[in-house]
């Protein structure tokens, strides 16, 4: 009870100004308890040494260098803030810079799925081959179905699949042509046709290359020679006993 | 029967004036005076609160140059400030903020910096008993006004070494006598912390100034 008594009192006393006179119930307490009384003349004395320091007084030059400092500042607040516009200037080119490329490339992906969509085998534009250039008179020797050296010329036949054309279109950009050969039947070898259809040549034959003249458009010319094919001793005829086992030939 | 002719008949014309003289020179009249250009009425606030900011500071950070330097920045943030400035509270709770939270900023700094007075006290971190670097000579001197210097200082390093957050509450209301409504509102908290804050710390310097007391 006392000691709840000498926590209430100590607390009025501290939160008393200096020298301000405490209630009546705090007097009598402080009257009869010796700790409470000492406690008081303690704090007492500290406010009165604390509140003895008293006010430092400023420089005699503080007005003067306040406005030296106010000067100096506005100048220096107003290359802030030009700096700071600058620089929010700069950075709202870069977002505009950031948002266009961002944009276009939005606006040209769809583009390319939507290609992919509709390119349907069906629908897949006829296919333009690799341009060859080539002399008048290999065209007029290639659209007649005439051979040369005895040999027909030869064409890189289109063998690109669908799916490929189509993976192909997918991941690029470009517009890109496939060549749907579903409806294209292949050539069909039929063996009741004479053998002399075919081509048949012996064996022994001077080994003579087959060769390609390619002229890209530019003056650059190039020979493709392919060697010929050679089944080792045996002659290839277009006969009946043509999947007879080799030792019957 | 006699009839007025002017206002200074009705006798309270005087009083008028006074209100009226008073309005003009308070410390919200000459702000908004700054406010409009009024370069005069600046450094009439300045002269005003000058010594009172500079001491605070001082009081609080243990450092006179650095605390000029902080009472000018004190005043620049009012300046720039000043159409900012709200009435809602007196002019002298605002520049005090302004100060208080100037010198906490330099105490904090401080401390990341680690820079220790050599004059001072070192204060432990974990908040152990602070040691003093130079322990006073407890020998009574034969002036009292050296023994009224030598306490005043030793009261001032003891301040120093109290953590920031009581430092300000005690020098607010031992050193400069404000009420807790004040304190309070110039710390932004409530009367009752403050009041919590200014106990623990008078019991800190209690501790402290035992040889002086």
């Amino acid at each position: 009870m006392r000691n709840n008594n000498c926590r209430v009192v100590r607390q009025e006393l501290d939160e008393l100004m200096l020298g301000e006179a405490c209630s009546s119930s705090a007097a009598e307490h402080l009257r009869e308890c010796a700790e409470c009384r000492e406690f008081n003349q303690q704090q007492t004395r500290l406010r009165q040494i604390v509140g003895s320091l008293g006010t430092v007084a400023a420089p005699a030059d503080f007005d003067f260098r306040l406005r030296a400092r106010l000067a100096n500042d506005s100048s220096g607040t107003a290359a802030w803030l030009f700096t700071r516009r600058g620089f929010a200037f700069a950075t709202v080119l870069l977002i505009f810079a950031t948002g266009a490329v961002l944009m276009r490339n939005v606006l040209n992906r769809p583009a390319a799925r939507e290609e992919v969509v509709t390119t349907t085998p069906s629908q897949v534009p006829v296919p333009q081959p690799p341009k060859q250039v080539e002399t008048p008179e290999q065209n007029a020797l290639v659209n007649s179905g005439e051979q040369v050296g005895g040999k027909p010329l030869y064409r890189r036949p289109q063998t690109i699949r669908n799916e490929q054309a189509s993976t192909t279109v997918a991941k690029a950009p470009r517009r890109l042509v496939a060549e749907d050969f579903s409806g294209t039947g292949a050539q069909v070898i039929n063996r009741q046709e004479p053998a002399s259809a075919f081509e048949a040549f012996s064996l022994d034959a001077s080994p003579q290359s087959f060769k390609v003249s390619l002229d890209d458009g530019r003056g650059n010319a190039r020979t493709i020679s392919v060697p010929t094919i050679s089944f080792g001793s045996q002659r290839m005829l277009q006969t009946g006993n043509q999947f007879a086992p080799k030792r019957d030939w | 029967m006699n009839t007025l002719t002017t206002i200074e008949e009705l006798g309270f014309a005087p009083a008028l004036q006074q209100d009226v003289l008073e309005d003009t020179t308070s410390d919200h009249a000459l702000l908004e005076a700054t406010r409009s250009g009024d370069q005069d009425a600046f450094a009439e606030l300045v002269s005003r609160y000058r010594n009172q900011i500079t001491s605070y500071i001082y009081r609080m950070t243990n450092d006179y140059d650095g605390a000029v330097d902080l009472a000018q920045e004190t005043f620049v943030r009012v300046y720039r400030a000043a159409d900012r400035y709200q009435r809602s509270y007196a002019f002298s709770t605002y520049i005090y903020r302004i100060a208080t939270n100037l010198a906490i900023s330099e105490l904090r700094k401080r401390k990341r910096r680690k820079l220790v007075s050599l004059t001072g006290f070192f204060q432990p971190s974990d908040g152990a008993e602070a040691k003093e670097l130079n322990p006073p000579d407890l020998r009574p001197l034969q002036d009292s006004e050296l023994v009224d210097t030598e306490r005043r200082n030793a009261v001032q390093r003891a301040i120093s070494t109290l953590p920031e957050k009581y430092r300000a509450p005690l020098i607010l209301r031992d050193v400069d006598g404000r009420s807790y409504d004040e304190i309070a509102r110039i710390l932004e908290t409530s009367e009752g912390t403050v009041k919590s804050r200014i106990s623990r710390a008078r019991g800190f310097l209690r501790e402290k100034m035992r040889a002086y007391l």
